[in-house]
């Protein structure tokens, strides 16, 4: 287990300000934070890169906050791959090895073991720089998992790839994780990767860890403000999607939604409070998610309202200005209607 | 080229008179250094540059530049690295300190030189424990080192300045001591930067007049580097082998020149 108490340290304009996290043995652990927030610094000082100004870093019970980073295992992989320009994508996945004095025949085998698992098998003798992005984010995760780290950190891993290369690799991250059981702390600002990988997820402001939880519990009840706008999704669901006669239906248990996204499977579902419409009648319209509930709660605060309506024991959060509240004369335990189109209803894999 | 140039067929006035001034420029330059060089005779030049003093200079030059290009690198490097990753207390007013005598012109830094290795403190100690360094070979090397220093300091230090610290942080996960980063990753990835360094820091070594003369002296065959020897000869008259060791100068200069240009411009590794 990975202990951060009461962790600070200055560096520029950048700060931590007393992170406390402990990250279980074999987590996916994901930061999720925006620019700025010191996440990168945090990894850092966890590899050992920088010291702390105060609180303690251990691992396993052992303080290794002024260990060297060579003696703490962890294997470290930057959002600009950082791969050494002067060595072939080979050299650079065994660089880790040959610093251990380990036999050359026996460091080309377990590069080629490593490169083949990460698809970049044929790639070894080739210059960093003349591979796609996301060949050369296969070979610097290669080069840190092949010294068998304890914790695999992953600043911003996916960040600088395209779209599809993002969706594959992030697949791929998931297939390591599964096989290698290494504990994770991954920084990302993509929420995408909260649902696809995480275990728990840590969110950062200002130097500071504002909410820790799982993917479900940060979206559900954002803790501050922050995290709400950051996310901005509080109707957070389990379910499963399925495809029916061509159309993707997701089912939350009593109730089903119609979405427009063609995926199948175990998913996360988002929907903005603010996309869905409350009425006193049913109405016809172009949106095809209309279901009848209950209003369970009234939270006033500042222009718009949060209503909860329980639909057929799912809590949907709504947003509505203080007026329209009033014009439609909404008390707890009124019957409403709830109503959304099949394009607001987001799903995430599982 | 991949640039848009403006077409020479494209003449107008504007155009025309600053290349005008640019060719005669041009034509100036080589006209004057093509002079030098073709002034005396061939046999004339051929004789001057295999002349025992000429020899002796390119020799005392050669050894001097070598060995003070030397102590720049190991003091430079350094230096450079720290200036450029560490912060440390007074480092701006350090970085004055170093590029000072970048703008000093080298005489003062010679009579600078003089004074501290002559009468001062320091060279009165020196001279007791045996060690004279004014009027001597040492002078020479301990001439051009201080003139020189803040250029391999200034050439290193921008060399390191466009190396990511993240490789080194990379290497560090990986294994290596602070030592083994800076050997396997840094040193590896400045290398063009630090030959740019060598290669300029050489050339102004071997060129290097006013400093020299002041701490070293000009006493012929035996602190005669080749600046020295363009000095003498032209006050004693001896035309032809000043410009020997002029057109030795020269080329060392052009060489140095196209090495620089080829590894000076180096790449921004990120």
């Amino acid at each position: 287990m990975l202990q951060i108490t009461g962790l600070a340290k200055t560096l520029g304009s950048f700060s931590l300000k007393g992170v406390n996290l402990s990250i279980e043995d074999g987590e996916y652990f994901i930061v999720l934070g925006p620019t700025g927030a010191g996440k990168t610094i945090l990894l850092e000082t966890i590899a050992g890169i920088h010291t702390p100004d105060t609180g303690s870093i251990s691992m396993n019970g052992i303080e290794i906050s002024r260990m060297d980073p060579k003696e703490r295992g962890v294997g470290m992989v930057y959002q600009d791959y950082m791969l050494f320009p002067h060595l072939t994508v080979g050299e650079n996945i065994g660089f880790g090895l040959k610093q251990r004095s380990i036999d050359p025949a026996a460091v080309r085998e377990q590069v080629r073991d490593v490169a083949e698992m990460l698809g970049i098998g044929h790639l070894l003798e080739r210059s960093p720089e003349t591979l796609s992005g996301g060949e050369q984010q296969r070979a610097a995760i290669a080069r840190a998992l092949i010294i068998k780290p304890r914790i695999l950190l992953l600043d911003e891993p996916l960040s600088a790839l395209d779209v599809t290369t993002r969706e594959r690799l992030r697949r791929e991250l998931a297939t390591i994780h599964r096989m290698m059981k290494t504990t994770i702390i991954h920084i990302t600002h993509h929420f995408e990767d909260l649902f696809a990988l995480a275990d728990r997820v840590a969110i950062m402001q200002d130097g500071t860890v504002v909410q820790v939880g799982t993917p479900e519990e940060i979206f559900q009840t954002p803790a501050t403000e922050f995290v709400a706008s950051f996310t901005g999704m509080e109707n957070v669901f389990h379910g499963r999607a399925r495809i029916r006669d061509g159309e993707a239906r997701i089912e939350l248990g009593p109730i089903s939604l119609r979405t427009v996204a063609e995926i199948e499977g175990d998913v996360y579902v988002g929907i903005r409070p603010e996309e869905v419409i409350v009425s006193r009648e049913p109405f016809e319209s172009s949106a095809v998610n209309t279901f009848q509930g209950s209003v369970t709660e009234i939270r006033q605060n500042g222009m718009f309202s949060r209503i909860v309506v329980d639909a057929g024991g799912v809590p949907f959060v709504c947003a509505l200005t203080r007026q329209s509240i009033r014009r439609l004369g909404l008390a707890e335990g009124e019957a409403v209607y709830l109503t959304f189109k099949a394009s607001a209803v987001h799903a995430f894999p599982r | 080229m991949g640039r848009l140039h403006r077409r020479f067929s494209g003449t107008t006035i504007f155009s025309a008179t600053f290349l005008a001034i640019s060719a005669a420029l041009f034509i100036f330059m080589v006209a004057v250094i093509a002079g030098l060089v073709l002034y005396p005779s061939l046999p004339e030049l051929i004789a001057s540059l295999t002349s025992q003093e000429i020899i002796f200079a390119v020799q005392l030059s050669l050894i001097t530049s070598a060995v003070s290009t030397a102590l720049c690198v190991v003091v430079a490097v350094p230096v450079a690295y720290a200036m450029t990753r560490f912060s440390f207390p007074g480092k701006s007013l350090a970085n004055v300190i170093v590029n000072l005598p970048l703008s000093l012109p080298p005489l003062v830094a010679g009579v600078a030189l003089l004074i501290f290795f002559g009468p001062s403190l320091v060279g009165t100690v020196l001279r007791a424990s045996g060690i004279d360094i004014v009027y001597t070979v040492t002078a020479i090397i301990v001439a051009q080192f201080f003139v020189n220093v803040p250029y391999m300091i200034r050439v290193t230090r921008s060399a390191f300045e466009m190396i990511n610290p993240r490789y080194e942080y990379v290497a560090r996960t990986l294994g290596c001591t602070e030592w083994a980063a800076f050997r396997q990753v840094t040193l590896p990835l400045a290398s063009q930067g630090l030959i740019a360094g060598l290669v300029i820091t050489w050339s102004k070594s071997i060129g290097e007049f006013g400093a020299v003369l002041l701490l070293a002296g000009a006493t012929v065959m035996k602190t005669e580097t080749l600046p020295i020897a363009v000095y003498l000869n032209i006050s004693t008259g001896e035309l032809n082998e000043a410009i020997a060791a002029s057109v030795i100068l020269i080329g060392i200069a052009l060489v140095s020149l196209l090495v620089f240009e080829r590894y000076g411009d180096g790449k921004r590794i990120v």
